[in-house]
């Protein structure tokens, strides 16, 4: 796909940028360590990639709350870095608000709840049961996309479509370049021997 | 609202929107009409009569369906054998889905349910009957900041809310029909549950392999220098598209930079295939100095410049001469490249 080709060398170059400056910082790190600041990378050279999404958003200001990734998120935003950080802010506003008009709506709901356990369950047994699995499944579609608790149903479905798609792409250029780096590894040594 | 699980059986599925057919013939005055639309329901829903799998496989965003102007009765009728089904949502509050659920599911009695349902339709004194009546005109709803008119359908509660709601479920069910072809393995499954289970799956092997690929390159890379040009990288990947120029360019590529490796390595020049593009990569990651002279790769010109500093023996050079010269790519092994897997990945390219 055209798009995701474009997507796939968006991504690459941010992460390759990304980790540049990690290992410009330190230069001995353990395995947990690289483990963890290739992923960190490659997350947030995704998200920078896909600008305009609501996780993306998500993962990034997620990732701008510890200090140490703010100068890496800067770097890897920089082109777009004057139309996010409004957006950003927007957008926590916005998920704020959700969040806390939805800890109302919640509430009401529990009573709600409440109130209707006495009757339906008698009828509409399977219906219940079928609301509760639904239910559950969002709670836990919710935690997996990032950014997702304070999404309504429709849009946590957008959203994870979109996050799908980039994470298939995320796969892809990483088992590339795994296997690219394995088989030069291989030669290397071969050629030793 | 349960009329939304009874079209895909009859294989009708109308996607997306809010389409309506037929809008002028909405209401439908007499019984024996109804009794026509009402049998040519059943006769489609008789297949499976009261198999809950069945409607358990039903989409469960299926609604809106053109079956003429029966819609709604048929739509109507149907309810009671839905309202057993597990699918089933949002129970109506509207009273006629509370007659209906009480009683059996099977389709013989839908019709003895349906007629009595229209009957207190007329009688009584709620929103339903009210709207019944009132059904062929529009109903417009406003939603939120966008306006989207919805029409009621026959017999239901056309208060903003239920109507909110079906919009809203449509929404979903639409999104869900993009998953479907998103997800692998999610075409037989059609339950709004089984749904979000194989996407949670989907999602979570998809983060455990983002996890497992970083930890492989962590073990791979003892130093975390990607010394990947960029431009080269970003060509790789568009040359899967357009085949031929690539080629070109990727030959003068590895020609160059094998001259610039200390380690004699012999590259080979092969199509698309992305072991060997792979190669190629490493290649230039192990290269010490990190060269980027993007404009040198489409420059076949530095390839002459650059020989006579090459460290190459005879005949490789000449080799090398022979196969720029006749502008093709031929898989190159020399006694140098010893083996590892990807010679099995050199490609005859002529």
């Amino acid at each position: 796909m055209h798009t995701s080709s474009k997507l796939k060398s968006e991504f690459i170059k941010k992460w390759v940028k990304g980790l540049q400056i990690c290992c410009s910082s330190k230069k001995n790190m353990d395995f947990l360590e690289r483990k963890k600041k290739i992923k960190l990378c490659a997350d947030i050279a995704l998200a920078c990639a896909k600008n305009s999404t609501s996780w993306s958003i998500a993962l990034i200001s997620e990732a701008k709350k510890h200090d140490e990734n703010k100068t890496l998120v800067d770097n890897l935003l920089r082109p777009e870095s004057q139309i996010k950080p409004q957006k950003t802010n927007h957008q926590m506003c916005a998920s704020h608000k959700r969040v806390r008009s939805k800890k109302i709506l919640k509430k009401s709901h529990h009573v709600c709840q409440r109130m209707k356990k006495m009757g339906p369950p008698k009828s509409n047994i399977a219906t219940y049961i079928a609301k509760r699995l639904v239910k559950k499944r969002t709670q836990v579609l919710k935690r997996l996309v990032p950014g997702g608790e304070s999404m309504d149903e429709f849009s946590l479905i957008e959203e994870a479509l979109d996050y799908i798609l980039s994470l298939k792409v995320q796969v892809d250029v990483m088992r590339t370049l795994a296997n690219a780096t394995e088989v030069l590894n291989q030669s290397d040594s071969s050629i030793f021997d | 609202m349960n009329p939304e699980f009874i079209e895909s059986n009859a294989g009708v599925r109308s996607q997306g929107g809010i389409k309506w057919q037929q809008p002028q013939s909405f209401f439908i005055e007499n019984d024996h009409h109804l009794q026509n639309m009402f049998t040519s329901g059943i006769n489609i829903v008789k297949p499976d009569p009261g198999m809950d799998d069945s409607w358990a496989g039903l989409d469960a965003g299926a609604y809106g369906y053109q079956l003429g102007c029966g819609d709604h009765m048929f739509l109507h009728g149907n309810l009671t054998s839905v309202s057993v089904s597990p699918r089933k949502r949002k129970a109506d509050k509207g009273q006629t889905l509370q007659v209906v659920s009480e009683k059996e599911k099977k389709i013989k009695r839908c019709s003895d349910g349906d007629s009595k349902i229209t009957r207190q339709n007329s009688s009584n004194n709620n929103s339903n009957s009210n709207n019944s009546s009132k059904d062929k005109s529009k109903v417009s709803k406003v939603q939120k900041p966008d306006y989207i008119h919805v029409r009621a359908r026959r017999g239901q509660a056309t208060d903003s809310h239920s109507l909110a709601e079906r919009v809203r479920r449509e929404k979903i069910s639409d999104r869900m029909k993009f998953l479907q072809d998103l997800v692998p393995g999610c075409n037989k499954i059609t339950g709004k549950a089984g749904m979000l289970d194989e996407i949670i799956n989907y999602v979570q092997s998809l983060q455990k392999q983002v996890e497992f690929l970083s930890m492989k390159l962590a073990t791979v890379n003892p130093e975390l220098d990607f010394n990947i040009d960029n431009a080269f990288t970003r060509e790789m990947f568009e040359s899967s598209t357009s085949e031929f120029p690539a080629l070109a360019c990727s030959s003068t590529n590895s020609a160059y930079f094998d001259q610039l490796n200390s380690l004699d390595q012999v590259v080979s020049y092969s199509g698309l295939d992305m072991g060997i593009n792979s190669s190629e990569m490493g290649l230039r990651r192990s290269i010490s100095a990190p060269v980027s002279v993007p404009e040198a790769f489409m420059d076949s010109s530095c390839f002459n410049q650059i020989q006579p500093t090459a460290t190459w023996d005879a005949d490789l050079q000449n080799l090398y001469k022979v196969e720029f010269e006749q502008g093709t790519l031929i898989p190159f092994q020399s006694h140098q490249f010893t083996g590892s897997n990807e010679a099995s990945n050199l490609k005859m390219e002529t």
